[in-house]
């Protein structure tokens, strides 16, 4: 039977717009996954250093940037000294706004408590690079400040000096992290992502290779739950509750009317014969 | 010797990168950083190539008469326009470039990106029959899973978010492991074919 | 002495020797400090893997070996008539996530070249929108390649193989665009996909084409097995090259891949049953 998609299109549409205009407050239930992040991160303190790479572009913002808040939210807490970077290009100027953002209401100090290392390109080379020597990657950062002039990455080579990176990304960015930094250098690795990625990355936490694994807009829910602080993920959760549900009914009712119209087919069949 | 000489200088440069994975010598390693250095030079010059590649294509097209002719002169001076404001003005925090980025690109890039709710929608819909045994399976997974991702899931029973965790972490990677596993050795067999001059796909062709 | 036997006289008495080596060697080279002697398991499997491929594809010289019949690949004629009896172009697509270094890519440029000599044949049109100019690059040479096997030059058009943009979502819209004032008969996605396949596999589907499809991206594998027609999982699509051509080198390298996954669940069935006795020597030397 042929059905309109528009109909489709407008349920989806209605299932996302109601619930931001008037709020349901669905309770958000912590996962393994995410409580498992949490804790790597809470056993950081001031002498740690993260290295965060902002490894998606614009178009995943609404998802992956509550994710990367809730992170920053906690480090900055913990007062992990950050280091952020961006291996898309379109990652660059968002990464840079995101930590700024977060690092200001925490008031943390550019160059002392966090530092931007901006964009490099071909992700494979910056990956492995930065195994070797993170200054020969980056020798100066976003605003063009020399390396050896930064008061926070004195000590800071390369991984031996890295105690997590964690990857925000929306594509399989995290997959280069695991083959290049993990396997080849030991790096510990989480990987913030967009939703749609997380079960291509369960296999890569089962095995060892990324140690947490925080997804899309429940996982940064989640989060903020954890850290006390509901924010725009939290927000949005009733939003994607509906939409689920919606899609849910939509494939219930397309096999309802498949099966009719199949055994009304049949009937008629029988008829004939 | 020159049509030969690209495929020699791949499987010098595979053999030798395969090599340094397992020497940890100083010159070595001097080299393979020297290598990591260069490949990202030669991305920024296959940028520049795309580049001129997409500026001469968008004149061609608008030169050619036609209903969609301003588009390419769309393209072209938002190509122009962003260099011009990223020179000129800089592209630090409160630039016009990034303002640019971030009222238009960054929106438009978003839109198109909502799209996908829509489709995964209508694909569904499309798409879950359950006509067998395999697609009965299928279906309930599915409708187990998006109810499960979300609060709903435990609002409509407790045990969903633990089933939802079974099926995530149980079946579900054993098959992405199984696929894992042979597109690994279905790279692995191509990359050899690549450094023993089998495969020449990237010389545009046998 | 037969060229056969003397290749596995030189392959056996290689082998040994590099086996010496491994054995040897790693002992002095540990005290010279230029092996990483931890890396030995990863060692040992790339000259498995290099052995098993390189085997395979000699002894494919001598006989042909068999690849079951691929449902996507029986269609792609069907495909193929069906966009010259409309007068439609047809469409390829590579996928966003991956560069011509990827081999994924490279599986998929050879497939291509086989399409573009029927397309050729055929006098279709076929379209070659990239987000990589190298790849772009690549693809015009294979097409014009296809077309000159045909011997049909003159209907090559190079603007019809272009690089668009790098942006994803970019790329997904224009390349929507084109199947949208196209209406190509019949697209093919063959690549590596992230996020725009399922906005790419819905537009094709929406225009009327016929969709094959086939990633190494276990995510998008989901996405089109619902959304496309015919759908290549996995190493299906390295398969494909091989079973379209019969090249015997891609034969024989499929034969080597299934010799080494033969290893593989081995190796997993053994570490499975001496684990199951407490004995973890097979996960402990690979990890």
């Amino acid at each position: 039977m042929k059905f309109d998609r528009r109909f489709i299109f407008i349920l989806i549409v209605l299932a996302v717009m109601i619930p931001l205009l008037f709020p349901i407050d669905l309770p958000v239930a912590i996962t393994d996954e995410t409580r498992a992040v949490y804790d790597r991160i809470n056993v950081l303190d001031s002498n740690s250093v993260i290295l965060m790479s902002f490894d998606h572009e614009a178009s995943s913002l609404p998802e992956v940037r509550p994710l990367a808040e809730a992170v920053l939210t906690h480090c900055f807490q913990r007062d992990v000294k950050t280091v952020g970077l961006a291996l898309f290009a379109e990652g660059t100027a968002i990464g840079y706004d995101i930590l700024n953002d977060v690092a200001a209401r925490y008031g943390k100090m550019y160059g002392i408590d966090y530092v931007y290392l901006g964009y490099r390109p071909q992700y494979s080379a910056a990956i492995l690079g930065m195994g070797e020597s993170i200054r020969g990657v980056f020798p100066a950062d976003y605003d063009d400040t020399p390396y050896d002039s930064i008061p926070l990455l004195s000590g800071v080579r390369n991984y031996d000096d890295i105690d997590l990176v964690i990857s925000v990304a929306d594509g399989s960015l995290p997959t280069y992290w695991v083959e290049y930094a993990q396997a080849r250098y030991g790096q510990k690795i989480i990987a913030a992502l967009a939703a749609v990625m997380v079960t291509a990355y369960t296999p890569y936490v089962d095995a060892g290779q990324i140690d947490g694994l925080l997804g899309g807009l429940k996982g940064a829910a989640e989060y903020e739950k954890l850290l006390g602080q509901p924010a725009a993920a939290t927000r949005r959760m009733d939003a994607q509750s509906l939409a689920h549900l919606s899609i849910a009914v939509l494939i219930v009712i397309g096999n309802i009317i498949a099966f009719a119209v199949r055994r009304g087919k049949r009937i008629t069949e029988e008829g004939r014969s | 010797m020159l049509k030969k000489s690209p495929i020699l200088v791949c499987a010098v440069c595979g053999v030798f990168m395969i090599t340094q994975y397992f020497i940890t010598a100083e010159p070595v390693t001097d080299l393979y950083r020297s290598v990591l250095d260069w490949m990202q030079i030669i991305f920024v010059c296959a940028l520049l190539v795309g580049i001129i590649n997409v500026i001469l294509r968008q004149v061609r097209m608008a030169s050619r008469p036609g209903r969609e002719r301003i588009y390419p002169f769309i393209t072209l001076f938002g190509i122009a326009l962003m260099v011009i404001l990223g020179f000129g003005w800089g592209i630090a925090r409160g630039s016009p470039f990034l303002w640019v980025f971030d009222n238009l690109q960054a929106p438009m890039q978003s839109t198109v990106f909502s799209l996908l709710a829509f489709y995964v929608a209508s694909a569904a819909y499309r798409g879950f029959r359950a006509r067998r045994a395999e697609s009965i399976i299928l279906v309930l997974a599915a409708l187990i899973i998006l109810l499960g991702r979300v609060p709903i899931g435990e609002i409509v029973s407790p045990h969903v978010p633990s089933v939802v965790g079974w099926v995530l972490a149980v079946p579900a990677v054993a098959a992405k492991r199984a696929i894992l596993i042979g597109i690994g050795l279905g790279m692995t067999a191509t990359a050899i074919k690549v450094i023993a001059g089998m495969e020449r796909a990237y010389l545009g062709g046998r | 002495m037969g060229g056969g036997r003397r290749f596995f006289a030189r392959a056996g008495s290689g082998f040994l020797f590099g086996m010496a080596i491994l054995f040897t060697l790693p002992e002095k080279a540990i005290a010279a400090d230029w092996f990483a002697a931890e890396r030995t398991p990863e060692l040992v499997a790339v000259v498995v893997c290099a052995i098993a491929i390189l085997v395979s594809v000699y002894a494919a010289r001598r006989r042909r070996f068999y690849v079951r019949p691929l449902a996507g690949l029986t269609a792609i004629d069907d495909a193929l008539g069906r966009a010259t009896e409309l007068g439609s172009p047809v469409v390829y697509i590579t996928g966003w996530g991956g560069d011509l270094a990827r081999p994924t890519t490279m599986a998929s440029l050879a497939i291509l070249s086989h399409i573009a000599e029927r397309v050729a044949a055929y006098g279709t049109r076929i379209l070659f929108p990239s987000h990589d100019p190298m790849v772009a690059s690549a693809a015009q040479d294979t097409i014009r390649q296809g077309y000159m096997k045909a011997g049909r030059p003159e209907l090559f058009r190079a603007e019809d193989v272009a690089f668009v943009t790098q942006s994803q979502l970019g790329y997904a819209a224009a390349v929507d665009g084109i199947m949208s004032r196209e209406k190509p008969g019949a697209v093919f996605l063959l690549g590596t996909f992230e996020g725009e396949a399922l906005i790419l596999a819905e537009t094709a589907h929406n225009v009327g084409a016929v969709q094959i499809s086939g990633t190494d991206s276990t995510i998008q594998l989901s996405f089109f097995l619902v959304a496309c027609d015919y759908t290549l999982i996995g190493e299906e699509l390295f398969a494909a090259s091989g079973y379209i051509s019969g090249d015997p080198l891609i034969l024989g390298a499929v034969r080597g891949q299934d010799i080494l996954k033969i290893i593989i669940v081995a190796l997993l069935l053994l570490g499975v049953l001496l684990g199951g006795f407490g004995v973890d020597v097979i996960a402990d030397w690979l990890s």
